[in-house]
């Protein structure tokens, strides 16, 4: 009896640890099914790490965001602005475009941090904006029209493979070294501490002396970051930019976000997380390609994946009130 | 007497959870045309016979007699209007943005709707006449928030009152005679506005009863024509004030009861005024003032000091202690600590930083309960539980915030299976230890406190008095609000009388407990 | 409401507090600034009749797609899933025009209602935020359309037979205003004639305060998001006429945050307890006229998500005006 009801808990309580590990495991045997050459052959392992490395990063930068109770729309339009300022500016000022892509981000970051932190603007709507005015920025600089970026020194920074035979390309150590740092920040400093204080008891972390408007901005910033970079290496993966960029993109990353376990509303759940969630999602929609499933209907599936899951892992115990 | 009553009830006993007595064999009655007062402390069961009263608990026994007839306890409150009870709630029950005759009507347009259509005529002609005959002069267009609080409170109780005549046939007052419970309806009120709200609540005795829930003595002596006293889920005193008045500090000492924490007087010493001198001064505040919540506000603190700021609810306490930490901004005035002056504006990590700590026994509030009592510990007490690599990083080292966690755990005899325990799975007591804890730990220069030991159980209590004497011993000042007299006279040494948002009078601890008779 | 109960007593309070509100509205001055400005640099242009006919079929789309939503605005939730019900429903429309004939265009009222009661229920029972709800299901029923254009091989889902509601009866009045008239008339209703608007305002404002009052907060948050759902879809048929007998088949996100802009500009805080749907027409109109004139400057179309956003941004700093201190998350 008492054994039985242990086992229970402790199923209860790792429910949201389990779920995407089967779903996991699970894909790749279906996807095997499907494809005996699904991560069998080296080309198929490195463009899977090619679909996944950049999305990654976004991902991590979106999960800081629900971590603390909010959300951001707008990675994939400063993903995209990032790409597109790369795209057109590179030829011009060399790599002094990457500090220039990412301060652009963060300023965006700022601008959403500080509308929710100093005007109790809810970040739903400030970040849809934001991500109104990145998108349009990037339309204005590069006129809408694809830019190529073959410069072989800038391609460089992605897919220079480590080692050279039979590595990986450097995007993957990109995206694993910052999912590394995003999981030490999260989990073990005092500022991480803040973000989950924040997104748990947003009252008692301002009783509890956190500066909870300079958190809530650079977590914001933070996520503006990590789009940024994400956009950075994407441009030089695909040796370009175009205004097709992070258009789709929106709701497979929140799905991948609350897939990996992180609920939205805020304080549980975590960063080291969202990598299975990457995977998860970045593997449907290559199985699903696979098949021949368009992208419309992917997306329906995202859509539906977003609910179900946000709806699983919200805490219902400790929402009295839920707009 | 109890014949002429037209509500009554006779042994409620109540438990909850099998364990704590809430109410035990409690009677009491209303009669036509007048106001009865409920007093006592937190927790004695004024709020659990209410709850009974208007349908929200079932009582474990007891018998309900209305009009002299025996009738079934109400099981919801539209059972209760149809008794003739109604509540208004302490605060919460106002709706800012609603217009006046829109929140008088609110839950009630059943009876005013025309095939799905709102007859306003007819609601607004209602509104003005009801208001009208009841004495409240105010704009039935004008939105709620415009209102002045009292005036606000005053259309609650119009509300309740015409929704029992609603439930009765009319808008009338022919008949029916409502009772309305008044949960703590002065807590938020200035005392002009205090003033204002029973003039006309004496002009709408004279169709109404009134059950008046409070703690504020004073109010209760003036205006009620009865009190019933409880204490500890029972029933110690009734007075009928037309034959016989007890004085303000006799009805004080029914309220309290006999019982004390003497030793815990023995146990410390409290500071005297020119002892006190002597000490430095860490924290001194000048001509502070918010409109409408307090004014002109001055007083130094010493090191290792207690003030304890007493006086009714509302009467601004709690809002200078809120001020303070930076949770409320004041309007003027200066906050100087250890010297260096205070941003006004400033959010309370800035005070955190400048020394100064918070704690109030709102524990939904200040804990994470779904986080372990480790990080509910280590939040505030961060720099002693990371370690730098580098300069500019910081990480948390987890075996020094274990070991912290279980020190506190056993200083402060927090009884939990580890400290990886998530909060919400104890008892209020021990929640309650873990917020000092924290803070012992910390050992801020000055600590706030608000309503430390509210709703924990008599244990619990002194435990945490005893940590705070402790801190206090230690050279922590502190400044104390709260609603029980005996914990001013165990932790203050000065004892600072506010009424109305102004400060009063200074008593020593010795002087409080004189006036106090304790 | 309290103009129509005060007819009887003296027109001149009426006057009074409806300049009054006037005054209060943001949205008012911005519409006014704009017409003024707008005539000074091209009167010949902003004028002119086809010009003011543009604005006219502007506002009513803008309008069409904020008016039901700002029930749900007004509880302090948020509904986006109008394009869902516009795109999806005209799917619909199209899916069944053979079978059910000139009747099928009311499956636009009911399918809203169906999506509004679903979002309603589902929001309450599981605690979702209802932005990403219907954020989430309008994006499941904007590809919807477009599978079921993919899988028909057709280009747009017109319905020819109902062109004759494009056009104009009456000169100068699209026949899209006078179809979207019910909806304005029966929002204006439901806010201010039935207790279902008093009662969404009591939520935005205090929902604890409502629920004590004896209101079942979880009923009427469900009808609010109905209300929304059928409103859209009613109104759905008004665009459905706009473009010509169709509905849009790709998911365009201008289209979502217009009603969301008219809603904020209107004066509706995204927080709840006061506001509804007559100033979001307003916001509607100031929405509509700031576009028209973006268009008169002559600026590349493509350029135009800057201005949204910057809009936008405006937007919800004037409606933060009395929000300052409030923590939200």
């Amino acid at each position: 009896m008492a054994r039985a009801r242990i086992r229970r808990e402790w199923l209860q309580k790792n429910l949201t640890t389990i779920t995407p590990i089967t779903a996991a495991i699970v894909l790749m045997i279906a996807l095997r099914a499907l494809n005996p050459f699904f991560l069998a052959t080296y080309e198929s392992v490195v463009t899977l790490i090619y679909g996944m490395s950049w999305f990654l990063i976004a991902a991590c930068g979106l999960t800081f965001v629900i971590l603390m109770g909010s959300f951001d729309f707008s990675i994939p339009s400063v993903l995209k602005l990032s790409a597109m300022l790369c795209g057109v500016f590179y030829p011009q000022v060399g790599f002094a475009v990457i500090p220039l892509a990412i301060m652009v981000s963060l300023l965006f970051g700022f601008i959403n941090g500080v509308l929710l932190a100093k005007f109790s603007i809810p970040s739903f709507m400030t970040t849809l904006a934001t991500s109104f005015v990145a998108e349009g920025l990037a339309q204005i600089i590069s006129g809408g029209y694809t830019r190529i970026l073959s410069d072989p020194s800038f391609t460089a920074i992605s897919i220079t493979f480590i080692p050279a035979k039979f590595g990986l390309p450097s995007i993957f150590y990109w995206a694993i070294a910052l999912w590394a740092v995003g999981i030490i920040v999260t989990l073990i400093t005092p500022f991480g501490r803040a973000v989950y204080g924040i997104g748990g008891n947003l009252t008692g972390a301002r009783l509890a002396g956190i500066n909870i408007t300079k958190v809530r901005i650079l977590v914001f910033m933070l996520s503006a970051f990590f789009a940024s970079i994400a956009g950075i290496l994407y441009a030089a993966q695909i040796q370009g930019a175009h205004m097709q960029i992070g258009v789709l993109d929106t709701i497979p990353l929140f799905a991948s976000v609350v897939v990996g376990g992180t609920a939205l509303s805020g304080g549980t759940g975590g960063i080291h997380r969202t990598l299975l969630g990457v995977i998860i999602i970045r593997w449907l929609d290559s199985g699903m390609s696979m098949i021949g499933v368009d992208y419309n209907v992917r997306m329906i599936v995202f859509g539906a994946i977003a609910i179900i899951m946000t709806i699983a892992t919200i805490d219902r115990r400790r929402i009295k009130i839920m707009k | 007497m109890f014949n002429s009553s037209i509500l009554e009830v006779r042994n409620v006993s109540k438990t909850f959870n099998g364990v704590v007595k809430a109410l035990d064999g409690v009677s009491m009655a209303v009669k036509e045309n007048e106001i009865v007062s409920v007093v006592g402390e937190n927790g004695a069961g004024k709020s659990t016979l209410m709850k009974i009263l208007v349908g929200i608990y079932p009582p474990d026994a007891g018998e309900l007699y209305h009009k002299g007839a025996k009738v079934p306890f109400p099981r919801n409150p539209m059972e209760a209007l149809k008794r003739g009870i109604s509540i208004v709630y302490q605060e919460k029950g106002i709706i800012p943005h609603l217009k006046v005759y829109q929140f008088l009507f609110l839950g009630l347009e059943e009876k005013f709707t025309r095939l799905g259509r709102l007859q306003l005529e007819r609601i607004l002609g209602i509104a003005k006449t009801v208001l009208d005959e009841l004495g409240v002069k105010c704009d039935i267009t004008s939105y709620m928030y415009e209102l002045p609080l009292s005036m606000q409170k005053m259309v609650e109780i119009v509300r309740a009152i015409l929704s029992i005549r609603l439930e009765h046939g009319g808008a009338e007052s022919d008949g029916v005679n409502p009772i309305i419970i008044l949960d703590e309806p002065t807590a938020p009120l200035s005392r002009e506005e205090r003033d204002e709200l029973f003039s006309h609540l004496l002009e709408m005795k004279k169709t109404s009863s009134f059950i008046f829930v409070s703690h504020i003595i004073p109010e209760v002596m003036e205006f009620s024509e009865r009190i019933y006293v409880l204490r500890d889920g029972k029933l110690v005193a009734h007075h009928d004030l037309s034959r016989e008045k007890p004085t303000e500090e006799e009805l004080f000492k029914e309220i309290v009861g006999r019982e004390s924490h003497r030793y815990l007087w023995a146990k410390y010493i409290y500071g005297k005024p020119e002892e006190l001198k002597g000490r430095p001064i860490i924290l001194s505040v000048k001509n502070l003032s918010k409109k409408g919540y307090y004014q002109d506000v001055s007083f130094d603190l010493h090191k290792g000091e207690c003030i304890g700021l007493f006086g009714p609810a509302g009467s601004g306490k709690s809002e200078i202690a809120r001020t303070i930490y930076g949770i409320l901004a004041p309007d003027s005035g200066m906050i100087i600590t250890n010297g260096k002056k205070v941003g006004l504006k400033d959010e309370p990590h800035r005070r955190l930083k400048m020394g100064i700590g918070y704690f109030s026994g709102e524990t939904g509030k200040e804990l994470f309960l779904y986080w372990p009592i480790r990080k509910n510990i280590s939040l505030v007490n961060m720099e002693k539980v990371v370690k730098k690599p580098i300069k500019i990083a910081a990480i948390i080292n987890f075996k020094a915030e274990r070991s912290l966690a279980e020190k506190v755990m056993k200083e402060m005899r927090i009884r939990a299976p580890s400290v990886e325990t998530e909060c919400y799975s104890l008892s209020g007591g021990n929640k309650q230890k873990i917020s000092v804890g924290k803070w012992l730990e910390r050992s801020p220069n000055i600590l706030v406190l608000l309503d430390p030991t509210i709703g924990i159980d008599v244990g619990s209590r002194e435990e945490i008095y005893e940590a705070l004497l402790e801190m206090k011993k230690g050279g922590i000042s502190m400044i104390l609000v709260s609603d029980d007299p005996k914990e001013y006279a165990i932790l203050c040494d000065r004892i600072i009388l506010v009424k109305d948002g102004k400060l009063k009078k200074i008593y020593t601890n010795d002087e409080f407990r004189k006036v106090m008779q304790l | 409401m309290k103009n129509e109960s005060r007819k009887k007593s003296t027109a001149l309070p009426i006057l009074f507090s409806t300049a009054r509100m006037l005054m209060r509205t943001p949205a008012f001055w911005l519409i006014i600034g704009l017409a003024v400005l707008f005539t000074a640099l091209y009167s010949g242009s902003f004028l002119s009749s086809t010009n003011l006919e543009n604005i006219l079929k502007g506002f009513v789309v803008t309008s069409m797609l904020s008016v039901g939503p700002t029930f749900v605005v007004l509880m302090g939730s948020l509904d986006v899933s109008y394009i869902g019900i516009w795109m999806f429903g005209g799917a619909l429309v199209w899916l069944l025009f053979p079978y059910l004939g000139m009747v099928s265009i009311f499956v636009y009222p009911i399918f809203g209602l169906a999506i509004g009661l679903v979002n309603g229920i589902v929001h309450v029972k599981t605690k979702i935020p209802s932005f990403i709800l219907t954020i989430a299901i309008t994006a499941v029923f904007a590809y919807l359309t477009t599978v079921i254009r993919n899988i028909y091989g057709v280009l747009t889902l017109a319905v020819p037979e109902y062109r004759f509601l494009a056009g104009s009866v009456i000169p100068y009045l699209p026949n899209t205003f006078l179809l979207a008239l019910p909806v304005l008339a029966l929002s204006i209703f439901f806010m201010n004639f039935t207790k279902l608007g008093t009662y969404l305002c009591a939520i935005g404002s205090n929902e604890e305060g409502a629920e004590l009052a004896g209101i079942n907060v979880k009923k009427y948050k469900v009808l609010g998001f109905s209300v929304s759902g059928f409103l859209t879809g009613l109104g759905s048929i008004a665009l459905f006429s706009y473009l010509g007998a169709r509905a849009p088949v790709t998911l365009d996100l201008n289209e979502m945050v217009r009603g969301l802009a008219a809603i904020v500009l209107g004066g509706t805080p995204l927080v709840g307890g006061v506001g509804g749907p007559h100033r979001t027409l307003f916001g509607a109109l100031a929405y509509t006229l700031i576009f028209n004139g973006l268009f008169l400057t002559g600026i590349d179309p493509n350029q135009f998500k800057l201005y949204i956003g910057l809009t936008l941004w405006g937007a919800v700093l004037i409606a933060s005006r009395r929000l300052k201190g409030v923590l939200i998350a």
